[in-house]
């Protein structure tokens, strides 16, 4: 318990300590941060979202183009972004921009076509424990219960720790359904059943594609306050994917906002709220202020997207 | 079930047997009613010829039946699940399955032989040709439902698998096997029927069980052994099946249909 205090005052502290950075920019100056303290940098202007020294993630010219049958899709390009250690990075942007292209990027399912993914500086090389995935539909494994899916991750690398499972589901109310299937489990358990099994597995990263999306309102806000809890309480790394504004703006130490397709990184805002979290940070002039610059930013990209997909329905 | 749903499907059985009673009455001589076939079903079912007979049939199909789940379903999820396997396997597979069981049985006469064996207490005689006619028809089934159960799990599930630090045998073993299981149950359904049906087309030309019983009815002019045999077929056809189905249905709790 002292310890997360300890982490938590960290980050009270840095968010302050970032906050000239963040004026910085708005003034279109680069905010370049000095001194050891100092966790991130940003290179103002052309949308290159740096850490310093510790980046976990980084991203360098990434490209990724789909060639179904000739079909000449890129969906993301030039993409630069590093993520740092324990930072909480939520990506926001239109539909179909190339979010989830990104993420498995990152998660090793796709190789980049141009660029480079390195993870620890070491390139990405398919799939690995240490980078967990929620994906955008909930995909627990429908032919194992609760439990067995808790077990999941621990189990195939021989380091089931039962005690740890159990504080899990204890945490996120899922006692005694660990017999049940995940159908007979409602959409907010599910999802917190697939956060289990993911923690179960302790990863460093966290990668999290749209997992709230299919959610009612209410049981989103509770899920998104578990998750910063969760993510507070030991050192995580996460990148979760929204195409909900309000929602990226809570969750994150940076928002990056994306273009419409093909993906590219439009801006990055850094979020100078204050941890921990709760929900009455939704109503705070400064959240307005951030929420007001990301639909600002997010709205001619969702235009766009919006027309590029009534051209390709036209054209099918 | 309810009572009034009972009644509605006993009604339907009924409706057949009137049917048959009324155009057995009218038509031809050589059809018997149903209560001729009723005294001649009622002779033989303390006939030990009739139920030789059974055995055998019945033994022929669980015992092809288990062999084609023993082989159609590993090599099924294989073929699914492993492309370079596939093309190696599939195309021949596919040029095999659109001939017809009775197509096979002049092949079968000349090139499979009859094994005789014995086991100590008895003495067994195994006519491949009949086996293998019938083990086509479970086994062709059986291995496209479990190809297609394959194809059918989301490429999500093997990612989710892979990211928790499952190793690809892992991944076979907890997301391709399981997942392509409802698949194969529809399979092994459906392939319990048409092994019945395979097997009646190969016994009534090559000899022996309740396909040869119905054949020597007819040529032999007992009329009403024909129908003995064919409702015997008809039924133990459906006892197998409903028996593969609620066995099948209770090993997957985790379908919302079986849950329901
Ligand atoms: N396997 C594929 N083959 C061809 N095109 C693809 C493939 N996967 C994605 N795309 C296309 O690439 C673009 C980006 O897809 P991606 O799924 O990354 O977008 P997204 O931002 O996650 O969208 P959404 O908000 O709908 O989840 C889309 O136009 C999509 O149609
Ligand atoms: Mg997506």
């Amino acid at each position: 318990m002292s310890e997360r205090k300890q982490t938590t005052d960290d980050r009270n502290e840095n968010s302050q300590r970032t906050t000239g950075e963040y004026d910085g920019l708005r003034n279109g100056r680069s905010g370049h941060e000095t001194g050891t303290e100092g966790r991130r940098e940003r290179e103002g202007g052309d949308g290159r979202a740096r850490a310093t020294g510790d980046a976990l993630v980084e991203i360098n010219e990434l490209r990724k183009i789909y060639d179904p049958d000739g079909a000449h899709v890129t969906a993301v390009e030039d993409l630069d972004l590093d993520i740092g250690d324990n930072e909480f990075v939520t990506v926001l942007g239109p539909s179909g921009c190339g979010k989830s292209t990104l993420m498995e990027c990152i998660a090793g399912y796709l190789e980049p076509t141009e660029g480079e993914v390195l993870v620890n500086g070491d390139p990405v090389a398919g799939p690995d424990p240490s980078r967990g995935v929620v994906f955008q539909s909930n995909r627990l494994f429908p032919w194992k219960t609760i439990g067995q899916n808790a077990r999941f991750g621990p189990q195939m690398r021989n380091a089931v720790d039962d005690d740890r499972i159990q504080q899990l589901l204890d945490d996120t109310g899922l006692t005694g359904f660990e017999d049940s299937y995940p159908h007979e489990l409602s959409g907010g358990m599910q999802q917190r059943a697939e956060l289990v099994r993911l923690l179960a597995n302790d990863p460093d990263i966290m990668l999290m594609d749209e997992p709230f999306s299919g959610l009612d309102a209410m049981t989103k806000e509770l899920m998104q306050e578990m998750l910063l809890d969760i993510w507070e309480e030991e050192d995580r790394t996460v990148l979760f994917i929204t195409h909900d504004v309000a929602e990226a703006i809570f969750l994150a130490d940076r928002v990056v906002v994306m273009t419409a397709r093909p993906g590219q990184i439009k801006d990055v805002i850094d979020v100078d709220i204050g941890r921990p979290r709760d929900s009455s940070v939704l109503t705070s002039e400064a959240f307005n202020e951030y929420q007001e610059r990301a639909s600002d930013l997010i709205h001619d990209e969702a235009e766009r997207a919006m027309e590029q997909k009534q051209q390709e329905t036209q054209e099918a | 079930m309810d009572a009034a749903r009972l009644a509605k499907r006993g009604i339907s059985i009924a409706s057949i047997l009137v049917v048959w009673f009324v155009v057995s009455a009218v038509g031809p001589e050589t059809l018997p009613g149903p209560i001729a076939v009723a005294t001649t079903f009622a002779e033989y079912v303390v006939d030990p010829v009739y139920w030789s007979a059974v055995g055998l049939s019945t033994a022929r199909v669980l015992g092809t039946f288990v062999l084609a789940v023993l082989i159609g379903v590993p090599l099924g999820l294989l073929i699914g699940w492993n492309v370079v396997f596939g093309d190696f396997t599939y195309p021949a597979l596919e040029l095999i399955r659109p001939i017809p069981p009775i197509a096979w049985i002049p092949f079968g006469i000349l090139v499979l032989p009859t094994l005789a064996f014995s086991l100590g207490f008895a003495n067994f005689e195994v006519q491949t040709t009949v086996v293998f006619i019938t083990f086509l028809g479970a086994f062709f089934p059986i291995l496209l439902n479990g190809i297609e159960g394959v194809r059918g799990i989301d490429d999500e599930y093997s990612r989710a698998a892979h990211s928790l630090g499952a190793a690809d045998w892992q991944t076979f073993r907890h997301v391709i096997y399981p997942g392509a299981l409802p698949s194969v149950h529809t399979g092994m359904v459906v392939g319990m029927g048409l092994a019945w049906v395979n097997l009646v087309a190969a016994e009534m030309i090559s000899g022996g069980g309740l396909g040869f019983m119905t054949w020597s009815a007819y040529t032999g002019g007992s009329y009403p052994v024909i129908f003995v045999g064919m409702i015997t077929i008809g039924v133990l056809g459906y006892l197998s099946s409903t028996i593969v189905r609620y066995v099948g249905a209770s090993q997957l709790p985790w379908m919302e249909s079986a849950a329901a």
